[in-house]
């Protein structure tokens, strides 16, 4: 180890966003991003991807497969703020409207190994019936200004009155994640 | 069926022959009847077949109705026919068409023709030869038949039998298939068993219908009466009872229930069970398992005060996806020295080298064993009791009692002797009563001992007979112990003596003491003799009266009153007779002592005995001394419950003695708790039981190896063995009588002889923890055992007492109420520790301390974790902090320390200027304590910060949207639309830039075509005269006069820098050029951080400058001027624009927190104002500097301007307020962005911006707006928005017919319909009484009208419905003002003159820099000039005397003025003039600097920078 560079760690993560349920949606794509403190920085591979649109399988599992492969590299000093991957997913309402159908988040796995995780996945809800109803109406359903949010602590209060519901029930997504090494 | 077979069966040989034969004549007899299973299988065939039956049908009726003949025939053959055409049908295809008729049959065979063409297969292999003979089917029909089936009756009728003979018996199978291996046939054998059972069966019923009655009996349907059935489900079923169950059916037989909660016993409390569930319960128990074992001695289910278990025994789930493996993953850990018992440890640190205990087991011996016989429980017995004697005859305690009564006799007659008169009467005789007490004390004792000395020795020589009868008895001897007693002669006649005199003493003794107590006896009777006497006496009297009242009243019969008591006659005390206590003492003397006559008998146990060989004994005796032999004992020697060291395993003798004889040296570190010996005892090759345990003492301090005592510790056993040989077992009654009376019960039990004591080391130190410590390590023990003792209660000194106590209490000790208490109590007692049982918060906290706090707080790199997560600027974004100390840098902190340090000590050398070094402090810490007062206020999201989410609509706005959709798309006049907001998270270096738009500039200064260049700055503000006359297009024509002969004088270009990235525009040329070009300029923010909070404190300044490009011909040579062209390019510096950019960020963000009624009015005025003009500023409270909200108008109030400035011009108004104004705008410009992070805007009182010399538009504006006031004009505060300042204060004045705009931060003044005002438009206007707002359709200040007092225009905020309430103002009555101080300003200007001088050096690092002096002082005379002109008018006299002055240097050079603050802007203004980039050889520079101090410490500083080149 050489003292002139720094002494980091790296996480190396692929895996892939599988497939997810979300039993009253169809054609959906997600959306992936990190989030991850501040002393870890990417060094390799994409840190956000959107990915193809899905349709649901036509078989009894209804199942929305992506298999969006997700391959980044990580630096870091210090454990603080491991990395936290975030899925927001995203598909057209009634009227052709691009409405968000899920935001969920999750660490990146600690250990070594195959892991396969499974994400509730949630939306802000209107706050009120009507505007519920103007949302429906008019395409442009609550959103989260950032989906880095729901990953973060910050402002959380301000999210206490309000409503989620759940409407997707799981995404899958098995997680290879390669061995975490010192320089 | 079995008819069947055994008629089938009788050809199984024929079989292979007759097949066809059979077969043939079968199809012939029941051709018609085998078709229905047909139908079932081919619907299709059956379908066809029925269709062209029924045709054939119809055909057929019509003809027999036509015939009429054979009605009666139609019924019955109706079925029949359906069939038979079918079967007409097979039958004539039958030779013909095999191929078709294979088809059909195909399909219904499908299911079953696997398994039959494979039999086929291998039938056809052996049959062919059969089926040679003549006469039969050719070879091919043969093989056909064989391999397809036509027909599958024959086929079946053929295999029937032979599954038939298969399911009969086994043996038939064989012979009736040799041929096929036995595995298939079974395989077949299934598959054909099958088909039989399936629609086979049906077909074969069907077959042979006539035998239905061999198989088919009828019988009536089976019918359980509901009786009978109840009765068998009584018998079956057992339905508990819910009734109570009688205790005496719980309990064993003739045993009373026991209730141990009445015998104090603590039982708990049992859980709560419904009454009718225990019952049934109960019942149930006793149904299933009669051996009443569920039942508690009270009678009751035994039941657990608690039935949950205090530790989970569920194993962990292991889920089916995860391995094993996975979940058994290990984990490296370091190992640890076990610290846990630190506290009892021996500090090594403080006495070096370790203890040593010595603990010598020298034996063991067993003083009952299961395998003892009869004999040796006798010989332990003996032995036992002769050791009890040789301990009492060494003690010797009837003789020493006996001594001192002598003593005490002898001290009685001593003292009774009156030859001794030295001490009073009354002493001696207290004296010589103590002494008789204490003789008949003592006498008392001695016979008691006396008596236990011979009863002793009567037990000895009881238990010896015993055993000698037993040895008789049995016939050999098993230990070898021999009792001998010896008598010892004794002088009879002086025994006798002796006996007969201590007989006397007795007697005379106790003599006394009856005459003593027969004296206080007849005291006594005589006293009661009196006292009944005289009762007598009154009861006679009264006797006498009552006879004299009953002759007087003989009908009264008066009752007799009894006394209270009938007092009996006393009897009088027996005088003692001295006969019979001679007797008594005789008696007694007799019974308990040795007779004078009879010799002294002394026993002695021997061992001298011999034990007879073991061939002959008797059997049993044999097997129990093999299995004695067989059995070995060894100990292990526990040291505080950890098994230290073992003996060796010694066989046990047949005296039941084991000799060790070994010596354990224990070295120890930790303090020793307890000291355990265990035994343990091997039976052949099983494996070690444990016997007992025995507990061994530590041993003092004074105790060391030599002289420690062997000592001998007792344990016994519980343990129960039964064997079955002599042996007489041990925890089994036994008896020695034959009769089996007189039972013993016996424990197995022994000694362990030992020795423990401390090791001496080699230089005669004894190994011992020193004292204290045991002190100490007992305490700290206790304190982890107990919480109240850890907090230093003293309570535990009294620990045996309170044990006492609860000894006294009789506390139950099984009841876990008193648990802690007992545990406390054994503790204290016993010195054990133990785990405490309460839960401690952090308990593990040392443990995870891995450094102390001071080595934790010394760690750079923790330090610089704190730092960032305390938010501490410096640190505030600080990436990837390092893993280790050492490649954290010193430096990193320096920063962060020198600020720490600073914040207290003023330092002047940045700013010179004391004042404004100390405002700047000032500044700093209010900013600070804004800041993280806001960075607080900062985390409080609102929902709408984090959901986006749409507002309901209402009906203008939907109308709206509406009234959008028939827009049109591509409006003629497109207006500007606000951008989408760009979340910051997301954002990284690169991706913002910065656009300057340089689109025209006008009115550029042209250079005069003189000797000299010069160019004069900007003349970006005009004469009031001017102003008020004449239009901008004036003033062309005068420029455009100046060019002659239509060359250019100018060729302006524009650059623009931004955080040192310069960026520029082609040259135009004259001096209104237009570029109209667009630069772009990357942005970085500060340590790569977006955020609001960040971009906001940018402090950087865009800077746009204008230079003038000169191309000079640097040619020297004239001859080269045809092949080429030189040229240098000069450029000098025309003027410039500073744009912060906070100004070009801008977010605006109010937090509102004066007068309930008079803030909703503000609320209410402002809603309305933005819903009219959302773009207008509208502006109603502001926030003071110390957080709180003020109302505006409160902000104005007429305030004096120094006296010096009014002096200045005493008759001219318009002089004097311009020079007001001059006086405002030298006061350094801040913007509060930059000072408070674009929070918000605060708004400082006059005073308050005076004293801080710093402040931005809203100040400046305010001051002047006072100042003006105070001389008398009109004047209004204006919000709006102007050019570079983006939303702005200026200060609008009424002067006779028109308004002036005024700029506070310049000091210019612009008419109202001056185009070059930059002021863009105007939201509202604030008096020191009234806000209004401009609800004018236009806002440019071009087009509007400045009356307020038009409502259609301007929207008042105080109206008639809401008057002035007359508000205080918040400015202080006057304004007080410090003179100049010119000597100050007088030094600072040398000193900036010598720090921008040393800067242009520091600039031009790789050049000589020459300074002009003469140019230099020449300037600096010029400098005053230009401040008392105000930077007008003075160019052409200036021109004319450098020009004097210089003669032959071409001289480029400017002045630059600037509010003073600190010296940085200034050295910043001059760098960006761009002077120090001439690079032409002989370059000279000139340099001066002019300070001009105004009252309040406000400077106007004027530098002058000039390039000076020779011209050859």
């Amino acid at each position: 180890m050489a003292t002139a560079s720094p002494s980091v760690f790296l996480l190396m993560v692929n895996g892939q966003v599988e497939s997810a349920q979300f039993p009253e949606y169809d054609d959906l794509y997600c959306k992936y991003c990190f989030v991850y403190g501040q002393d870890w920085a990417p060094t390799a591979g994409l840190e956000e991807g959107i990915s193809q649109i899905t349709s649901k399988s036509q078989d009894v599992r209804q199942a929305l497969v992506w298999n969006f492969p997700i391959d980044v590299t990580f630096k870091s000093t210090n454990p603080y703020g491991w990395p936290q991957i975030v899925l927001s997913v995203y598909g057209p309402d009634v009227f052709g409207n691009d409405v968000v159908r899920g935001y969920g988040a999750v660490h990146v796995p600690f250990s070594p190994g195959r892991h396969k995780r499974t994400i509730p996945m949630f939306v802000p809800e209107s706050t009120s019936k009507l505007q519920k109803f103007t949302s429906w109406f008019m395409g442009r359903r609550p959103e989260y200004t950032d989906p880095k949010v729901v990953a973060q602590g910050e402002g959380r209060e301000a999210l206490q009155k309000a409503v989620f519901s759940v409407h997707g029930l799981t995404s899958p997504r098995p997680l290879a994640l390669g061995h975490i090494k010192g320089t | 069926m079995v008819s069947e077979e055994s008629h089938l069966g009788n050809q199984p040989e024929p079989v292979q022959e007759e097949p066809k034969t059979h077969l043939l004549s079968m199809t012939v007899r029941r051709g018609p009847r085998s078709l229905p299973p047909i139908p079932s299988t081919s619907r299709t065939g059956f379908a066809e077949f029925s269709m062209r039956g029924r045709m054939r049908e119809k055909l057929q009726a019509a003809r027999s109705k036509a015939e009429s003949a054979l009605l009666q025939e139609i019924p019955t053959p109706r079925p029949r026919r359906l069939r038979s055409p079918s079967k007409k049908e097979l039958e004539t295809e039958f030779g013909t068409e095999p191929g078709k008729e294979v088809e059909s049959t195909q399909q219904e065979i499908d299911s079953r023709s696997y398994s039959r063409v494979k039999f086929r297969d291998s039938a056809r292999k052996i049959k062919p030869k059969p089926q040679v003979p003549p006469g039969f089917p050719s070879p091919e029909e043969a093989y056909n038949f064989f391999t397809f089936s036509f027909d599958p009756e024959p086929e079946e009728s053929e295999e029937k039998p032979k599954a038939r003979h298969r399911a009969g018996t086994n043996q038939e199978e064989e012979e009736g298939e040799e041929e096929e291996p036995p595995a298939r046939g079974r395989g077949k054998e299934m598959d054909e068993e099958e088909l039989l059972n399936g629609d086979d069966a049906e077909d074969f019923l069907l077959g042979l219908d006539h035998m239905a009655d061999d198989f088919v009996a009828v019988r009536p349907a089976d019918y359980e009466s509901i009786h009978d059935r109840l009765q068998m489900e009584t018998e079956m079923f057992f339905i508990p009872s819910r009734q109570t169950v009688p205790t005496y059916k719980k309990l064993p037989e003739n045993v009373q229930p026991r209730f141990l909660e009445d015998e104090g016993l603590y039982t708990g409390v049992r859980p709560e069970v419904a009454r009718t569930n225990q019952n049934i319960m109960e019942n149930r128990l006793l149904m299933q398992d009669p051996e009443r074992r569920w039942f508690g001695d009270d009678g009751r289910i035994l039941a657990l005060p608690n039935p949950i278990k205090p530790f989970p025994s569920r194993r962990p789930v292991l889920t089916q996806e995860q391995s094993i493996k996975a979940e058994l993953e290990t984990l490296y850990k370091k190992a640890v020295k076990y610290v846990h018992s630190s506290q009892h440890m021996i500090r090594s640190g403080d006495h070096p080298g370790n203890f040593q205990l010595d603990i010598d087991i020298s034996g063991l011996i067993f003083t009952h064993h299961p395998c003892f016989s009869r004999e040796h429980v006798l010989a332990a017995k003996l032995a036992q009791l002769y050791d009890q004697y040789l301990a009492r005859h060494q003690r010797n305690k009837a003789k020493f009692l006996t001594d001192k009564l002598q003593a005490l006799r002898n001290a009685v007659q001593t003292g009774v002797d009156p030859e001794k008169p030295h001490s009073s009467l009354d002493t001696i005789q207290k004296t010589i009563n103590e002494y008789k007490s204490e003789i008949r004390q003592t006498r008392k004792f001695r016979d008691a001992e006396q008596e236990k000395d011979r009863t002793l020795l009567k037990t000895i020589i009881k238990v010896w007979k015993e055993m000698k009868s037993l040895r008789e008895f049995q016939r050999f001897t098993n230990t070898p112990l021999k009792l001998v007693l010896r008598k010892e002669k004794v002088d009879q006649k002086a025994d006798e003596e002796a006996y007969e005199a201590e007989i006397q003493a007795e007697i005379s003794e106790l003599l006394e003491e009856h005459t003593e107590e027969y004296a206080q006896k007849m005291e006594e009777y005589r006293t009661s003799l009196h006292q009944w006497k005289a009762w007598r006496k009154a009861q006679r009297a009264k006797k006498k009266k009552r006879k004299q009242a009953a002759e007087d009243h003989p009908d009264n019969e008066i009752e007799e009153p009894h006394p209270e008591e009938d007092l009996v006659k006393p009897t009088p005390p027996e005088p003692t007779d001295r006969a019979v206590i001679e007797h008594e003492v005789r008696e007694r003397a007799a019974q308990s002592r040795r007779r004078p006559w009879e010799p002294t008998l002394v026993p002695e146990l021997s061992l001298a005995g011999s034990v007879t060989p073991s061939d002959q004994c008797p059997r049993a005796e044999v097997s129990r001394r093999e299995d004695v032999k067989k059995r070995s004992v060894y100990l292990k020697v526990l040291f505080n419950n950890k098994e230290v060291s073992r003996t060796v395993s010694r066989p046990l003798g047949a005296d039941f003695r084991v000799h060790f004889g070994q010596i354990f040296n224990l070295q120890i570190v930790n303090w020793p708790e307890s000291l355990t010996l265990q035994v343990y005892e091997t039976i052949g090759h099983s494996s070690p039981t444990l016997l007992a345990e025995v507990f061994l003492p530590i041993p003092e301090t004074t105790v060391v190896t030599g002289r420690a005592p062997i000592e001998e510790v007792e344990f016994s056993s519980n343990q129960h063995v039964t064997l079955d040989h002599e042996g007489v077992g041990s925890g089994v009654p036994f008896s020695f009588e034959a009769d089996g009376s007189n039972q013993l019960i016996l424990m197995t039990s022994g000694k362990v002889s030992h020795s423990v004591a401390w090791a001496v080391g080699e230089n005669g130190i004894p190994l011992i923890p020193p004292l204290s410590q045991q002190n100490i390590g007992f305490r700290s023990a206790l304190k982890r055992a107990d919480a109240i003792s850890s907090i230093g209660t003293s309570g535990l000194t009294d620990m045996k007492k309170l044990a006492k106590w609860a000894a006294e209490s009789k506390l139950d000790p099984n009841d876990p109420n008193n648990a802690p208490l007992m545990q406390l109590i054994s503790v204290a007692t016993s010195g054990e520790s133990y785990v405490p049982d309460f839960f401690r918060l952090e308990q593990l906290q040392q443990e995870f301390n891995f450094v102390s706090d001071q080595e934790l707080n010394r760690s750079k790199r923790f330090r610089l974790l704190h730092l960032r997560s305390q938010e501490v600027p410096e640190f505030r974004n600080y990436k990837q902090v390092p893993v280790y100390d050492r490649e954290i840098m010193e430096k990193v902190f320096q920063d962060y320390e020198k600020r720490l340090r600073d914040r207290s000590v003023i330092e002047t050398k940045e700013h010179i200027d004391t004042h404004r070094a100390i405002v700047a402090k000032y500044l700093q810490q209010v900013r600070e304590s804004v800041i993280n007062r806001f960075l607080i206020a900062k985390q409080y999201f609102l929902l709408a910060d984090m959901i986006v989410e749409e507002e309901v609509p209402n009906i203008s706005i939907l109308g709206l949207s509406l009234f959008k959709l028939a827009e049109q798309k591509r409006p003629l006049r497109p207006r500007r639309k606000g951008r989408k907001k760009v979340t910051a998270q997301n954002l990284s270096d690169g991706d913002i830039k910065l656009l300057v738009n340089i689109v025209r500039a006008y009115d550029i200064p042209v250079r005069k075509l003189a000797m000299s260049k010069f160019q004069q700055p900007s003349k970006s503000s005009r004469m009031f005269s001017e102003k008020r006359a004449a239009s901008p297009s004036t003033h062309s024509p005068t420029h455009n006069a100046d060019y002659p002969l239509g060359q250019v004088l100018v060729r302006p270009f524009v650059e623009v820098s931004f955080q040192r990235t310069v960026c520029h525009t082609t040259t135009a040329e004259g001096p209104n050029p237009s570029w109209n070009e667009e630069l772009e300029l990357p942005f970085k923010a500060p340590n790569g951080d977006y955020s609001t909070a960040s971009l906001q404190s940018v402090k950087d300044i865009v800077f746009i400058n204008i230079f003038d490009e000169v191309l000079h011909d640097v040619l020297e040579d004239d001859r080269e001027r045809g092949s080429g062209i030189h040229t240098r390019i000069e450029r000098h510096w025309l003027g410039c624009v500073k744009i912060p950019f906070s100004t070009i960020y801008f977010q605006a963000r109010f937090e509102s927190q004066e007068d309930e009624k008079l803030l909703q009015a503000t609320e209410k005025f402002q809603a309305e104002c933005a819903l009219k003009f959302p773009n207008r500023q509208c502006l109603t409270t502001v926030i003071d500097i110390s957080g709180k909200t003020v109302f505006i108008t409160r902000y104005l109030k007429p305030l004096n301007p120094p006296q010096e400035l009014l002096n200045v011009y005493p008759n001219n108004l318009q002089a004097t307020a311009e020079l007001v104004a001059r006086y405002v705008s030298l006061i350094p410009f801040l913007p509060d962005t930059v000072s408070f992070g674009g929070i918000c805007d605060l708004w400082s009182t006059s005073d308050q911006f005076l004293d801080l010399l710093a402040g931005d538009e809203e100040e400046h504006a305010v001051l002047l707006c006072n100042y003006f006031l105070s001389l008398g004009k009109k004047a209004w505060l204006l919000m709006g928005n102007a050019i570079p300042e983006g939303p702005t204060a200026y200060v609008l004045t009424w002067e006779q017919g028109h308004y002036l705009i005024w700029n506070p931060c310049s000091g210019h003044f612009y008419g109202q319909f001056d185009t070059f005002c930059p002021l863009k438009n105007v939201g509202c206007l604030i008096g020191p009484d009234n806000i209004w707002f401009n609800i004018q359709r236009y806002d440019s200040p071009l087009r509007i009208n400045f009356d307020v007092t038009k409502p259609k225009l301007w929207k008042s905020f105080f109206s008639r419905s809401l008057p002035y309430p007359g508000l205080s103002s918040v400015q202080p009555e006057e304004l007080i003002y410090q003179r100049s101080d010119k000597a100050a300003a007088a030094e600072l200007q040398d000193r900036i003159e010598k720090i921008l001088k040393e800067k242009i050096m520091d600039w031009r690092p790789r050049h000589l820099t020459r300074w002009n002096r003469y140019c230099t002082s020449t300037l600096r005379h010029f400098l005053p000039l230009l401040e008392k002109s105000q930077g007008e008018d003075v160019e052409d006299d200036h021109r004319a005397e450098l020009l004097k002055q210089l003669g032959d240097y071409r001289f480029s050079g400017f002045p630059l003025h600037m509010p003073y603050s600190e010296v940085k802007p200034l050295i910043d203004a001059v760098y960006s003039t761009g002077v120090h980039n001439i690079n032409v050889p002989n370059v000279e520079f000139a340099l001066a600097v002019y300070i001009h101090p105004y009252p309040k410490n406000v400077l106007s500083v004027w530098i002058y920078v000039a390039s000076l080149i020779r011209n050859r």
